[in-house]
């Protein structure tokens, strides 16, 4: 006992006398007091809005954050403590004396334990510290709760220590080699974030074993807490208790510490306490070696005279000198080649790019092609790091080699110049790395092969790699080159670059968004398909001349400063670096000269020609714009009725300009005397009103300008606003291009026209971003029936039907395009020129610019109702999937008319834009879809969920809902047109893939309904009062009206909202026309033309509830009123053969339900709903239905017998998820037999 | 071929004065630097191998300022550094081509004939592709050689080559330096004074950097002639009160007896008997005169 006191003792003491201890501490100490006193930093601050920064979730997920990461620093101390005696062959000293295995082995054991307890405990320290910065979010900073800090550090990262700890304390134990133990560790690493993308990639909702399996953590408290809300988040504790999430985490402690104790007896058990055992091998070998040393030496003696020496000729000169500079290349690149450990990094790097690029592009169970944009991101994402790793890594070894091998002495006395020494060097790690990046390129042209796609793109491959990354990989390797040549300490030269590699995208988070002084950075680009590089390609190419003119200056300064010789003061070597300067003077100049000159052109561009705006200015940009004329807000404006525009696109300039003249209508009952205009994107001049008045004030960036009206415009009156629009790009900016314009795919809406009155969409949301700004709590929707509100409708404020005209014209190999029907086209100056127009036929005031070369792929989709032209307009080589938006398209047309209205244009168009911006957008008649969002989708095996069907059906459904029936600005009309968009897709779906088949799909809505509700920032609204939450109005709404069909009957539905729809459709327009231009609702005379209440969700609620039978009027409320949970669970089901043949299934199972508010706190609710039981054939996921049936719940426990005529092997309570349930994966369980 | 040496001193940061005022002539012969652990030499010897300026002083070489015209000293330098390593992995035969390529044998065909040459000449023929991280020090030293005679270069150093080998390796080592040393300029440094008397037509001794004496081993020697006595002390006490009397050069141990031999102008009587003079007996009072002044003379 006194021995193994005696052996921890001695280990704690090495190992607090270490710096390296107190470095490990201090990372993680820096670690957790950034996550909590900046919302710029760490895993939670920004994903997690309302979530406690030193809240009980908060620490867990950053302890599980440091369990991956640290996965080094426990192989560091665990490792290396076992085998510190064999790197200093002080273990044969220590085994000679005699002590006992458990006093040795435990005394290290216990003593890295401690150490590594003690160094992780900078979490809890830095976390505590971290709530006092006073610059912190103080909002987000709880009362500090020991146990809140404690708990996961005892359950997650003390377990954690344990078991991994142990592990490599055991291998290293056995092995007693350093690079296995590390081996060991990166691949530990390597494997988990390979089987994260996987699981990701695949978006698995397999929920059980995935988190028992998971030895670091990221996917077993993604299960636990994926649904937590923020209150459950601050509040509840993830705990050992079995209850808890099936009891997963109890079962992962268990295992993982299971695989811990495994460790240390199998370490314990194979651990050889003497000198022989422990050496046999090393002895072996040492004594071959002499024994061979020696057979080498006694070969006879020639001659102890000298034999004259071979005359050879020195010949020096610049031939000379690449003979030289070839040789050291060549020897150099050996050294590399030769690197065991240099393999592994390739071989993680194509195992990485072949998981990836298998995966590439694929998310949540979309299958897309792997075009090579995709597969580069993939492949390249995954390479990047390991290019950087090497880069660092041999630069440092390739630089000290001949000090670490003291072949030093003979190398720098050779007749080289610095630079042709250097410049070996720098070739040899570039040359290695060109072969990297070869390497990268045929794993994604050998993994698109794989996947079947033939289509190589070897030239955006090789613009990629070589002419994008490859010159950010020399700027990097120059950088490091200089460090390492200053620092006098390798590894300290490693700390410092990968500290600057690290500390970059921090700045960046931290609002230091300048690429001109975020060392070795570009500005973030996107390759798209249509575009190329586009408008990107500037200010790549002038931040990569510029770092690397930089780089390469610093390099030559590195080149004077290279060391050589035997002197290494910094004093010497100045000294000998001015010695050098003189030769070295030109270069350096001529690289000043170039970083100098693409810096300035690189400013002039992106903060003289640009005004240069970060994150942070463009939020003070909306807060100053809230705060000083959110005041005008209720102000009265007329409303605009009819948009004529005149629109020049140039795309190679990326620019527009053109006019607009809107017709204004003053609607309501008093006189209007002022006229407020916002200019959201500085794109409008030269207001014009047809009436006398003048400018009132106007503001920066003319975002607001008030006009008074000399003769105020009475009720009823109207009056003509004209104005100049336009958009001009100048150069190129720092980040922060506006997506919309691009050399080809051009896509530009009517908000770059001017808006009446004060525009609430500019408003910041973000409840962090308001505090920061020190504005109040955004302000809440109106309520429904608020008289001013329910005036205007939900999407353009400003305005209510109109008539719409324009003429756009374009260069001529292009196509413009803008809602409405193609009048005519002609070409005049060089141009190309279209006019669209809608006819008489109203619409929303919301409409787009494209402009691109498009192919173009049409049909005529024929109906009672009149012919509708189905348009594509794709890209070339994106003709994928048209023929399945075309199928959609008239599934969705078939379905639509039938049971809501007729169609009230006459063609659909779809437009692909670049994916810049990922969304599709329906405007009257035209869906702009960007080329990420459809296009590329692929569809091979039957589970293949096809999402381009489902976006095209939502997007065609808008045409109803919302270009038909608009809701009023007030709480809940956003699910008029979204959820109701997404139902009337998901009906869609539903008739061609079947009914059985939407289970699979709707599970992902579910999934994301849930986690949506889980990262809520303000408070999750019930369905019918929805504001700004997606999930709420997408995911929520379609699942609640997808499931109310199905209760209470899909024709019951869609008559109840047929019935919405002819009632309140057109609200406020002043006559509109169908597509055969037949009159469908019309207003009286103008002088009474004024505005009525747009409808609301309280209109929808009635009209569903008419429809609904009186024993599912429940449903309404829950499904639209309130947030209605449930926990619907199998308990048991056992199953008995009958006398005839039969099968009585006893089946147990569990039913609640509880109401949640906005922050998640839940209340139980009665029960007494209706829930489908079920018992099935069949496998566990291929179940096929013996018996299905609603039965009328009211007891928290139920049971039920049911008898079936095949034998069943699942049973369960809403087995097809239909209800909203947490836990959906227990709803099933096996039937057992009797 | 002449190295002149002028004023050379050199001051490390840490304060210590490795070169005082070094001036020194070397000509078209072996020249054996002799001096103590930590004496300066190895500074010189690298200084001179342009690996590191001085503080003070020059050095030329038939003319050229060896300090400020480096690469031409190295085109015409062969140097063996105290202690080397080599790359891992890489036989000799690869190494020794490219040190032949970075000392600008250009041509492939002379490249192969100075390397083979070299190979045999230093009996590492049957080992050339073995890497030489895995030979012996004896080989290693061997391979040492090897590498400094590349292109013939008219000016070797090397420094304290013999160290670490066995006598047999030692005795080799010094055979084949001798045989090269003819027609060059060979700098050699150690602390063996043998090394030196075996092979060195002249010779300095320098210890805290400074130097101490110049000349030819035969005629320092020549020179405490008739001053050197030994004698034999039985007992400690006995050794105790010599040391306290007389300066003791060196003694060493025969049969378990202390041999004393000191330096004295006459006949210091007490049973010493007069002894031939050899270097180390120079190299001791020299290096005695250098700790304190002598109490005689």
């Amino acid at each position: 006992m006194l021995q193994f006191l005696e052996f921890c003792s001695f280990e704690l003491k090495f190992r607090f006398k270490s710096v390296s201890t107190w470095v490990y501490f201090a990372i993680w100490f820096t670690f957790a007091f950034l996550c909590v006193a900046s919302e710029n930093f760490g895993p939670v601050s920004f994903g997690q809005g309302k979530v406690l920064l030193n809240g009980p979730f908060a620490n867990t997920f950053n302890d599980v954050g440091a369990a991956l990461f640290g996965i080094i620093i426990v192989a560091a101390i665990f490792g290396t403590s076992m085998l510190r005696d064999f790197q200093r062959d002080t273990y044969q000293i220590l085994f000679t004396k005699p002590f006992s295995k458990f006093a040795y082995l435990g005394g290290r054991w216990i003593g890295s334990f401690v150490t590594t307890v003690f160094a992780f405990s900078g979490l809890l320290f830095g976390a505590f510290a971290g709530t006092f910065a006073p610059w912190a979010d103080h909002t987000r900073i709880g009362p500090n709760h020991l146990w809140a800090y404690l708990q996961p550090f005892l359950f997650v990262t003390a377990v954690q220590i344990f078991f991994i700890g142990s592990a490599f304390f055991a291998v290293a134990a056995l092995t007693r080699k350093t690079f296995i133990v590390y081996l060991q560790g990166v691949a530990l690493f390597m494997l988990y974030v390979i089987g994260i993308t996987v699981f990701s990639a695949t978006r698995s909702l397999e929920r059980f074993w995935s988190g028992i399996l998971d030895p670091i953590g990221f996917i077993l408290i993604d299960d636990i807490t994926r649904y937590w809300t923020v209150v459950e988040k601050n509040t509840l504790y993830v705990t050992w208790s079995p209850a808890l999430a099936n009891g997963i985490f109890l079962y992962n402690r268990l295992l993982w510490i299971g695989v811990g104790l495994l460790s240390l007896a199998a370490c314990w058990a194979l651990f050889p306490v003497s000198v022989e055992a422990l050496t046999a091998r090393s002895q072996s070998r040492r004594a071959a070696k002499a024994k061979q040393q020696e057979l080498d030496e006694v070969r006879p003696v020639r001659s102890l005279t000298s034999a004259r020496l071979p005359v050879i000729q020195q010949v020096f000169g610049s031939g000379a000198t690449i003979t030289q500079f070839l040789s050291l290349t060549r020897l150099r690149l050996r050294n590399i080649l030769r690197d065991i450990p240099f393999w592994a990094i390739v071989a993680l790097l194509l195992a990485f790019g072949i998981n990836n690029g298998h995966y590439a592009g694929r998310v949540a169970d979309r299958n897309v092609w792997p075009v090579t944009y995709l597969v580069l991101q993939a492949v390249e994402g995954s390479a990047t790091l390991f290019l950087y790793i090497v880069a660092a890594l041999y630069t440092a070894e390739l630089l000290w080699r001949e000090r670490d091998t003291h072949f030093d002495g003979i190398h720098d006395a050779m007749p080289i110049a610095e630079s042709t020494d250097w410049l070996s060097r720098l070739t040899a790690v570039l040359a290695i790395e060109t072969i990297l990046l070869f390497f990268t390129m045929l794993v994604g042209i050998f993994m698109q092969t794989i996947a079947g796609y033939y289509h190589y793109e070897i030239g955006q491959y090789l613009k990629e790699l070589y002419l994008v990354t490859f010159p950010q990989i020399v700027t990097f390797t120059l950088l490091a080159f200089f460090v390492q040549t200053i620092v006098s300490n390798k590894f300290l030269g490693h700390g410092i670059i990968i500290g600057l590699f690290v500390l970059m995208p921090i700045l960046f988070n931290f609002g230091w968004e300048n690429t001109l002084y975020l060392i070795g950075q570009v500005p973030a680009y996107t390759y798209s398909d249509m575009n190329g590089y586009g408008h990107f390609a500037a200010p790549l190419f002038w931040a990569i001349v510029y770092w690397l003119s930089i780089a390469a200056l610093l390099a030559v300064v590195a080149v004077a400063y290279a060391r050589r010789g035997a002197e290494d003061s910094l004093r010497a070597r100045t000294r000998l670096a001015l010695a050098r300067a003189p030769r070295l003077a030109p270069l350096a100049a001529l690289f000043l000269l170039s970083a100098l000159g693409c810096g300035s052109w690189y400013y002039y561009n992106a903060h003289v020609l640009n005004e240069y705006r970060n994150a942070k200015i463009r939020r003070d940009i909306q807060a100053d714009y809230e705060r000083q004329f959110k005041k005008y807000e209720n102000a009265l404006q007329p409303k605009v009725t009819a948009v004529d525009a005149s629109v020049n696109i140039y795309p190679g300039r990326r620019s527009f300009d053109g006019s607009v003249r809107l017709t204004l209508e003053n609607k309501l009952s008093q006189p209007i005397d002022r006229i407020y205009l916002t200019d959201q994107r500085q794109s409008v001049s030269d207001v014009r009103l047809d009436r006398p008045s003048h400018l009132l004030s106007s503001a920066a960036r003319n975002i607001f300008s008030i006009y008074a009206l000399d003769r105020p415009l009475a009720p009823g009156e109207g009056m003509l606003l004209t104005c100049n629009i336009g958009h001009q790009s100048r150069g190129f900016r720092d980040g922060d291009e506006p997506p919309e314009f691009a050399y080809n795919g051009t896509f530009f809406d009517s908000d770059y026209g001017p808006y009446l009155g004060y525009n609430r969409i500019i408003e910041l949301t973000d409840p962090r971003r308001r505090r920061e700004e020190h504005l109040p709590p955004l302000e809440e929707m109106a309520n429904r029936g608020d008289p001013a509100h329910s005036l205007n409708n939900i999407f353009p404020h400003d305005s209510d039907w109109i008539t719409y005209h324009t003429v756009v014209s374009t260069s001529s190999d292009q196509v413009a395009l803008a809602p409405g029907y193609l009048q005519r086209s002609w070409s005049a100056g060089g141009r190309h020129y279209f006019e669209y127009s809608m006819g008489s036929t109203h619409v929303l005031d919301f409409y787009s610019f494209l402009s691109a070369r498009y192919q173009v792929r049409k049909e005529t989709y024929h109906s009672s109702h009149g012919d509708v032209a189905l348009e594509i307009y794709y890209s070339p080589g994106h003709a994928y999937d048209l023929d399945d938006m075309l199928a959609s398209t008239r599934a969705g047309l078939d379905y639509y008319q039938r049971v809501f209205s007729p169609y009230q244009f006459h063609q659909f168009r779809i437009l692909e834009f670049p994916r810049y911006r990922n969304f599709a957008q329906s405007f009257a008649n035209t869906v702009p879809y960007s080329e990420n969002m459809g296009f590329i989708a692929r569809l091979d095996k039957p589970t293949d969920i096809d999402f381009t069907y489902f976006v095209t059906a939502h997007e065609l459904g808008h045409q109803w809902w919302a270009h038909q029936l608009i809701g009023a600005d007030v709480q809940g009309s956003n699910m008029l047109s979204e959820s109701l968009a997404e139902y009337s897709a998901l009906q869609v779906m539903a008739h061609k893939y079947g009914r059985d088949n939407m289970h699979r799909y709707l599970r992902h809505e579910l999934d994301s309904y849930l986690r949506g509700r889980g990262a809520e920032l303000r408070h999750e609204p019930p369905l019918a009062l929805v504001q700004q939450e997606s999930y709420v109005w997408y995911q929520k709404g379609g699942q609640i009206l997808y499931t109310l069909a199905d209760y209470i009957g899909e024709d019951k539905l869609d008559l109840a909202l047929h019935n919405f729809l002819m009632q309140y459709r057109y609200a406020n327009a002043n006559n509109q026309v169908d597509a055969g231009e037949n009159t469908i609702a019309s207003r009286p005379a103008l002088a009474s033309n004024l505005d009525k209440p747009y409808p609301d969700t309280r209109m929808l609620v009635d009209a569903i509830r008419a429809q609904t039978p009186p024993e599912l009027q429940y449903m309404v409320d829950d499904g639209f009123n309130r947030i209605v949970l449930y926990d619907n669970k199998a308990l048991s089901a056992t199953s008995q053969k009958t006398g005839d043949g039969k099968y009585k299934v006893t089946l147990q199972v569990q039913a609640r339900k509880v109401q949640a508010d906005g922050n998640g706190n839940e209340s139980p609710m009665p029960l007494g709903d209706y829930i489908e039981i079920g018992v099935f054939k069949g496998k566990k996921d291929e179940e096929q239905p013996l018996y299905i049936e609603k039965e009328k719940l009211t007891r928290d426990r139920q049971t039920f017998t049911i008898v079936v005529n095949e034998p069943p092997t699942r049973a369960g309570i809403d087995p097809y998820n239909k209800l909203i349930d947490r836990i959906s994966d227990d709803n099933m369980i096996d039937v057992s037999k009797q | 071929m002449a190295l002149t040496i002028v004023g050379l001193s050199k001051t490390y940061p840490n304060g210590v004065k490795a070169l005082n005022d070094i001036t020194l002539s070397i000509g078209n012969n072996m020249f054996g630097l002799l001096g103590p652990n930590g004496a300066g030499k190895s500074t010189l010897m690298r200084t001179i191998a342009t690996l590191q300026d001085p503080d003070a002083g020059s050095i030329s070489l038939d003319g050229i300022n060896v300090l400020k015209h480096k690469k031409e000293v190295r085109k015409i330098l062969g140097y063996l550094p105290q202690e080397f390593g080599v790359y891992p992995k890489i036989s000799a035969l690869d190494l020794l081509d490219h040190l032949a390529v970075l000392k600008g044998v250009a041509s492939a065909s002379e490249r192969k004939s100075i390397v083979e040459a070299l190979l045999h000449q230093t009996n590492l023929w049957d080992a050339r592709k073995k890497a030489v991280a895995t030979y012996s020090n004896g080989m290693r030293q061997r391979f040492g050689i090897a590498q400094a005679l590349l292109a013939n270069p008219r000016l070797i150093i090397v420094d304290e080559p013999t160290a670490g080998l066995d006598p047999a390796e030692r005795n080799r080592f010094l055979n084949l330096l001798s045989s090269i040393g003819r027609d060059r300029t060979v700098i050699l440094s150690t602390h063996i004074v043998d090394d030196v008397r075996q092979l060195c037509p002249r010779m300095a001794i320098i210890a805290s950097g400074q130097l101490l004496l110049e000349g030819a081993p035969l005629e320092v020697i020549a020179a405490l002639h008739g001053h050197i006595w030994s004698k034999i002390a039985t007992t400690d006490d006995e050794l105790r009160a010599l040391e306290a009397e007389f300066q003791i050069l060196s003694t060493y141990l025969i049969g378990g007896q202390h041999a004393v031999r000191i330096y004295s102008e006459s006949d210091p009587g007490q049973g010493f008997r007069a002894v031939d003079s050899s270097l180390e007996d120079v190299y001791f009072l020299q290096l005695s005169r250098d700790r304190k002044p002598l109490p005689v003379n």
